[in-house]
This record gives C-alpha cells, structure tokens and sequence, in this order.
C-alpha cells in the first residue's frame, strides 16, 4: 500500500505540492513560533535600564508570547483546515481511481489505509521541508515582533532541536487529522463507481457535511450570542472562536450557494454565451467551486473578523475614554509645570495626573505559596477632590473621598487581581519606604487603565514634579473652551487637546498596536491561506485539462476557455469573499453585543480599506492564477486530450 | 415468450466441460427507483453459464445487459431472486465478503482498460495480488505479461502504451489470481480491429487452454461470435440464444430486436 501511495505521490504531484507546502508553512510557523516563544520566557533586559522601561520591555515580551502562541494555534488550524479540504477535494478528484482499487480487491480499511499512507508521507515530506521553512519564519517573525517595538532591537531566539521535533511531529499528527474524513469518505466508495458516475459521486451536500456544517455553524450562533453577555477578554476569545469556527461551517455549506452565484452570474450578464458556460460549470462543478472558496473563506473570515474586532475594541476603549472624563481639555506636561495650570483664568478645575516612578508591590497567595510583584508603571499620582470632579466612572469599591494620606486605589488594570480594601501595600518612592492602605478600586474598563492611583501628598515633591503629566482641565461656566485652551498654550504648554481629540489619539495609538500585532499575526497566516487558495485553484484547472480540450473541440478558441475559467474563478472568488464577510459580520454582532454590555452603547469597526484590499487582493489573485493555469492546461492540441482513455 | 433458461454446455470444440456453472442468476430482478415507478433494469432473469465456457451477453441499449453483469459479478445487488458465483450464494453477501471474492474468484475487464495510472504495467497487474495478501513472484507477473504478449513493456505506466496494449495488461491483471470467473464489459470497444482481434485471440486461447470461464457484454457481433454461447437480452429479460454463434447469427438476431 505504502508503494501505491509513493507511486501515486509522484505521480499525481501537483495534487499533493499544495498541501506539503501547507504542512510545510504550518511547520514552520509552529516551530518558529515555540522558539520565539521560548526565547519571550526570560525577558533580555539591557543593563542600566530604567525601572519603568524595564516594564515596558517586560510587557513588551509577554505580549509577544501571546502573539506567538496565537499565531502557533491559528498555523495549526490552517493546517488541518488546508489539508482536509485539500484531501477531500482531491478524493472527489480521485474517485474513480480508489473505486477501481476497491474493484481490483481492495478493501474499505486498505482504501483507508492508502490515504492515511499518503497524507503520512505528505506529513514526512512538509515537516522536512519545514525545518529550512521555520529559520526563515523565525527570522521573518523576530523581523516584526522587533520592527512593531513588542521586542527590543538586538532580540535573538536560539534554534533548539526540541522544537524542530515537536513542529515535525505535529506536522506529520496534522496531516493525519487532516486527511482522516477524507478516507472516511473514500472508504464509502462503491466498486460500481469506476465503470460509471453514480448518483453518490455527484452527492456534494453528504450527510457529513449537512452534519458538520449545521454544527459548526450552531456553534457559531451561540458563541455570538454567549458574546453578548461576556466580558471582553471573553468577547475577544469568542471573536477569534467565531472566526474559525463560522469559516468552516461557511466552507461546508458554501456547495449551497454555488447555484444562486451562478444565477446572479446570468442576472448581472445577460445573453453572453461564454458567461451562460461559465454558469452551467459552476452549478456543475459544484465541488470544485466550494473547495475553491473554502481557503479563501477563512482568509477573509479571519483577516476582516479580527481586525474588525481589534478596532472595534479601540473605538470603543476612545469613547469610553471620553465619556468618563468630564472635562473639556487634556494639557501634557512635566509635574512640575502642570501646578500652575489651575492658576490660568478661565480653568474651573485642573485635575493632575502623574506617572510617577515609584514601586508599589502586590503579594498573592496562589497553591498555599505567596507571590510578590513589583509594580513600577502604570502608577498615577493624583488629588483626589479634582480626580472625582474631572472623571465619572464610579469606583468599583470605596469610596474616591479616602484617598488621602498614605493609601491607594487600585486601578481598572489591576481589578483582576482582586486586592481588597483594608490590604496593606508596601511601596517605595524616590529611595522613602511608604505603607499604602488600599481604600478602593475601579472596576475593569475597555483600555487596560492604570494601575494604581496614590495621592500626591503622600509623595515627595521630587517624584511628582518631573513626571510625565496629563492635566484634565474642566473650563469654568461660561467660559469658551478655545479661548481658555488658547490661553493656556499662550502660558507656555504646547500640548492642549480637546477631550475628543484626546480621545481620538488615544483610540488610534491602541488601534496602530492592534494593526501591528494583527499584521504579525495576519500577515502570517494571511499569506498562509492566500497560498491554499491558489493551491485550490491550480488543483482545480489542471484536473480539467480534458473538459477544457472538449470545450476547444466543440469550437471554442483558447483565449475563449480562458475567459470561461476566469469568469467561473471570480464567481467563486465573490461567494468565498461573502461567506467569509458573513462569518465577520457574525464576530462583529458579538463583539458589539459584548462592548454594549461593557459600557451601554454599541460601537462597531468595520475594517472598510482592509476589506477593500482583500476582497481586489484576492479576486484579482484567484482571477489571474485560473488565467495561467487555464492557459498552462489548454496549451496541448485539444484533440491529443479529448482521444486519450487512460 | 420467456426465454428464461439454463443454457447447455455449448463451448467451442476442444473445450472440456467441467459440468457446473460458474455464474448462475436464479428470477433475478433487479429494480432501480421506486417499485411502482421505477424501472425493472433485469426482469425475473434466469441465468446458467458453464465454467470453462465463454458467454457473450448482448442486446440493444438499455436492455439491462451491463446491470445483468454487475449483478452477477457482485458488484450490484438483485431486488429479487437469487445470485450464485462459483457456487457461492453471494445474493445478500457483505461488503468483505465481496472484496475478498474479487481478489481471489474473479476477475475484470473493461472497455476503458480502468488501470492504474501511477502504476508499471507489471505493478498493475501484481496489484490486486499484494492487496490479497498473496505473493507474487516477479518472474510469475513477467511471465504472465508475456502470455498476453507483453514481455518488453512491463516496466511502462499506462499511458506510454496503446489502447490494446493497455487491454492486454488489464486482462494479464485479471489472470494472475487464475480467476473462476472473468467478467468483460466491451473488452474490444475502445481497440482498432487489429487490436481486437488480438485480445479476443487472448481470451480464446484462455477458455481453450486452461478452461477460464468468461462472461461478457458485448455490442459488436464479430466480437460475440468469438463467444461459445451468446444470449440475448431485451427490456431486462432473456429473450434469444444461440450456441457455437457465427456473426451472421449474432447480428440476424440483433438486428429483429432492434427493429
């Protein structure tokens, strides 16, 4: 058996090179990603680093590790999501070759056991080509976690052989799942169907993809609607959960919608006999055309879904943002220059807020053992009359009024951590040892928040006064918001925002980190799904070099065929980009259910340009590889094709 | 008139009658679609082919000769009635009982040769022995590739070789498990009449000198006359016969059905 399958391997090659070079990329992805990761695990601090930047470098690795472990996940899904739709595509193809094995003998397991050989040596031959595949992901993958400032410049992930044995191993397991409905498939194969097409060939909508579809897509329904009542870390998750699960069920229904495309086909261009062709072979190739659509399903599914959700989730955390300041300016400056801003005519209220340098640490008992952590950023300094008049979002515990002296209120970033009032924190500021009681804490919000906010009294002058400092000013009734912002930039402060503005800078600061980690996250697995699209196309015009010969034959020119099989590859083209903008939709209804929950009014993202560029991107792609490979299988006489038997 | 029958031993001269039949359909109908408006593709059929003889089945298009074939090969299940391979009931046999029945009871021919495309032709023909299990000397596969006249070509892939080489391979395939039965639909249909020619030698040759039992649909008279008995079929039931045929027989025969 293990002959047959190297034989047909060689033989049939262009079959299988797509779904090699998808357990390759998928190899290489996951490797790269566990030695980036295991690299991420101690944090390479240069030596004299502030304590503040140390943080940042620190919060730069751990979000790097998510984003490796992320991409690792998402390489896998791909994987097997390629390798399956590329196995059953190519088990229809190869229908009445496996029906002549089980007519020569052979047997429903040895049928399975010769597809479960072939996708072994496939999982044998991509994980091999992975190795090389994983440097140069490796490479790409520490290129943009450093370019996107996740990582500090001068970052290197040692190459371990662990992980070259664990990529390879689950390259060989992913080529095995993916291949294991396939010969489930090919082993209900009757002997029968070698000497005709039988009704059961033709049968696109199985009972196992009616099964699977109608799961998955149940699935899919009740994540959305779990979304709603979820907080957004769990919105997130069910975003990306959405996202895969809604792309398969679309790629298992998606044979449903082949017949109303090709309807819309013949609405849109009536009369044109070529497009009337065309119309016939996607509603006949019912098949093909959905295994066409399946990767690029997911590629829009999951591109346009998260990004969607990502700027969603920024725009939101801006009006958040917005509607808890009740102010009308934010003025930047040092501590120091901020004291005089109350002094301006025409300023009602000047609440300051310093990141100060100071440490405050945290203990927590986890499995009966105490764990410290040292907090150096995210700490504000504040008064806190001014902070209560300037911002509206209420404490989650305590009470606003007793921060005075020495304690702390823990901020929405540390409302996790579930540090009650009455708990005694130790800190240090500027070389002084303080005991800070903790009074109160605000609840979670959409923008991850500060940590900690402590009262400026309880601090030395010289910690406060040449922190970094953004002052919410509140203008004095009957004052004009402009004139007053004049006034103060007059007063020597450069940087005077509206609160919108502010706002606004804040919602597209978190927005630009969101397109960074999505480009390394997307840009990957984009790529990745791209590469199974034209896979499928390749796979799909050269399997059709004798209907292509017939067409010729019957007095259709070259370029005619040609044109015929664009038109068709658009078509698909269109059903893969509206499936998988039905699948983002589903993941924006979530995420918009989840944000209205969060903060009681629903703010959606639609990644209008990045949908643009897709939906060109990969019709234009789709549209010019079925051009070659069209060209490429139509390039022999027609009538060498239309006489040969075998 | 039913034409239903046991048909007497009628194999060319020289032929040894072994006296039992090597495929037997007893009122066997076959159904396809719904009982009240489906179509009877083989209507209460009764059926007895010799071992050791070679059976030529032919009628008009849609008489029910190819689902008569598939049928008494196992590869199709009757409605009704009662199907006997080598003397084996395999009416109601499961689906492993069947495979294993094609690996070691019969064997196939078809117009479209249906070889492995990714396959020698020496590994085409040692296939169906490796799936069985069984096996099969290097020398024995050469040596039955050269029974069939195609010593030189056994290490070609199908498609470096002719329509009737190809045949040829096909029935060296089917040879090699020294099949009860060999079943051949339109052996000769997609050949050149040399080519045919030369394949009907072949299997002529197999009937005479080891006894092969052969039953095949044909279209062709000349191609039926090559048979020892040829049988007549027309809307699903046996309706003519006629042993030791000339083409002459065959195509009178044929043309009063058609017309």
């Amino acid at each position: 058996m293990f002959q047959m399958s190297f034989s047909t391997f060689r033989e049939r090659w262009e079959l299988f090179i797509g779904a090699i070079l998808s357990v390759g990329v998928g190899v290489a992805l996951v490797q790269a990603s566990m030695l980036v990761l295991a690299a991420t695990g101690e944090p390479q601090i240069p030596p004299g680093t502030s304590r503040q930047a140390e943080d940042k470098i620190r919060e730069g690795f751990v979000a790097a590790a998510t984003v490796m472990g992320m991409t690792a996940f998402l390489a896998m899904f791909l994987a097997v999501f390629i390798v399956s739709s590329t196995f059953s595509f190519t088990v229809a193809q190869r229908r009445r070759d496996l029906a002549l094995l089980r007519l020569t003998g052979g047997s429903r397991t040895q049928l399975r056991a010769l597809l479960l050989s072939e996708s072994l040596l496939l999982g044998v031959v991509g994980s091999a080509l992975g190795v090389p595949f994983g440097l140069i992901a490796k490479y790409a993958q520490t290129r943009l976690l450093v370019e996107i400032g996740l990582l500090p410049e001068g970052f290197t992930a040692p190459w371990a052989l662990w992980a070259v044995v664990v990529s390879g191993i689950i390259g060989v397991c992913v080529a095995l799942a993916g291949v294991f409905t396939a010969s489930l498939r090919a082993a209900k194969i009757l002997p029968l169907e070698a000497l005709r097409e039988t009704g059961k060939a033709a049968e696109v909508m199985t009972v196992s993809r009616w099964f699977f579809g109608l799961s998955f897509a149940f699935c899919t329904i009740s994540m959305v609607m779990w979304a709603q009542g979820a907080n957004l870390i769990g919105a997130m998750m069910a975003a990306l959960g959405i996202s895969m699960f809604g792309a398969v069920a679309m790629s298992m229904l998606s044979p449903l919608v082949v017949p109303f495309t090709a309807w819309l086909f013949g609405v849109l261009v009536p009369g044109s006999t070529l497009v009337g062709l065309a119309q016939a072979n996607l509603r006949d190739g019912v098949r093909r055309s959905a295994a066409t659509a399946s990767p690029l399903i997911v590629l829009v599914a999951l591109l346009l879904g998260l990004a969607g959700t990502f700027g969603s989730l920024s725009a939101a955390g801006g009006e958040e943002a917005k509607r808890s300041v009740n102010a009308h300016l934010v003025v930047s400056s040092t501590g120091e220059e901020a004291e005089r801003l109350a002094g301006i005519e025409g300023v009602a209220v000047a609440s300051r807020q310093n990141a100060v340098d100071i440490t405050i640490t945290t203990e927590k008992t986890q499995n009966k053992r105490v764990i410290k952590r040292n907090f150096y950023s995210g700490i504000v300094a504040v008064d806190a009359a001014d902070y209560a008049r300037t911002h509206t979002l209420p404490p989650a515990r305590g009470d606003l009024a007793a921060l005075a002296g020495n304690t702390v209120f823990t901020g929405p970033a540390r409302n996790a951590d579930r540090i009650a009032p009455g708990q005694v924190l130790p800190a240090e500021a500027g070389g002084q040892p303080l005991q800070l009681t903790v009074v109160g804490g605000y609840p979670e919000t959409l923008e991850m928040g500060d940590s900690f906010l402590v009262p400026r009294q309880a601090l030395p002058r010289q910690v406060w006064a040449g922190a970094p400092t953004e002052t919410v000013v509140q203008v004095a009734q009957g004052q004009d918001p402009d004139a007053v912002a004049e006034r103060i930039e007059k007063a020597g402060f450069s940087q005077v925002q509206t609160v919108s503005q502010w706002a606004i800078a804040r919602a597209e600061n978190a927005q630009d980190g969101n397109v960074k980690i999505l480009t390394v996250l997307m840009g990957l697995a984009g790529l990745y799904a791209l590469m199974a699209v034209v896979n499928s196309v390749v796979i799909a015009g050269s399997e059709r070099r004798r209907e292509f010969a017939v067409s010729r034959v019957t007095g259709m020119t070259q370029p005619q065929v040609v044109r015929v099989a664009v038109v068709e590859a658009i078509g698909v083209a269109v059903i893969g980009l509206v499936l998988g903008c039905v699948v983002a939709g589903a993941g924006l209804v979530g995420i918009g259910g989840a944000v209205h929950k969060a903060i009681g009014t629903t703010v959606v993202f639609i990644p209008w340009t990045l949908l643009a560029i897709v939906a060109m991107g990969s019709v234009g792609i789709v549209a010019v590889t079925s051009a070659v490979t069209a060209a490429i299988a139509t390039k022999d006489r027609p009538v060498s094709l239309v006489t040969t038997k075998e | 008139m039913s034409w239903n029958q046991h048909l007497a031993a009628g194999h060319r001269q020289g032929v040894p009658n072994v006296g039992c039949s090597a495929v037997e359909l007893q009122q066997a109908t076959r159904y396809y679609g719904a009982k009240n408006t489906g179509v009877a593709a083989l209507d209460n059929v009764s059926l007895s082919c010799p071992a050791g003889t070679w059976t030529a089945i032919m009628g008009p298009s849609g008489s029910g000769k190819s689902t008569l074939l598939h049928c008494a090969a196992g590869l199709d299940q009757v409605t009704s009635g009662r199907v006997l391979l080598a003397g084996r009931d395999i009416t109601r046999a499961q689906d492993s009982q069947l495979t294993e029945l094609r690996r070691r009871t019969i064997g196939f021919v078809f117009q479209s040769f249906n070889l492995i495309s990714s396959l020698t032709a020496e590994q085409n023909v040692a296939f169906p022995s490796k799936l069985a299990g069984v096996r099969v000397s290097k020398s024995d596969v050469r040596q039955t590739l050269a029974s069939v006249g195609l010593a030189d070509r056994a290490t070609h892939k199908p498609r470096e070789l002719s329509g009737g080489q190809q045949q040829r391979v096909a029935i060296a395939r089917a040879m090699i498990s020294r099949p009860a039965v060999l079943f051949a639909d339109e052996p000769t249909g997609a050949l050149d009449s040399h080519s045919a020619k030369m394949v009907l030698e072949l299997l002529r040759n197999m009937v005479r000198t080891v006894g092969q039992s052969i039953v095949m649909v044909t279209h062709d008279p000349a191609v039926a006359a090559s048979a020892d008995t040829v049988v007549f079929l027309a809307d699903g039931q046996i309706v003519d016969r006629v042993d030791m045929p000339t083409i002459h027989d065959v195509a009178e025969r044929l043309a009063r059905l058609e017309s």
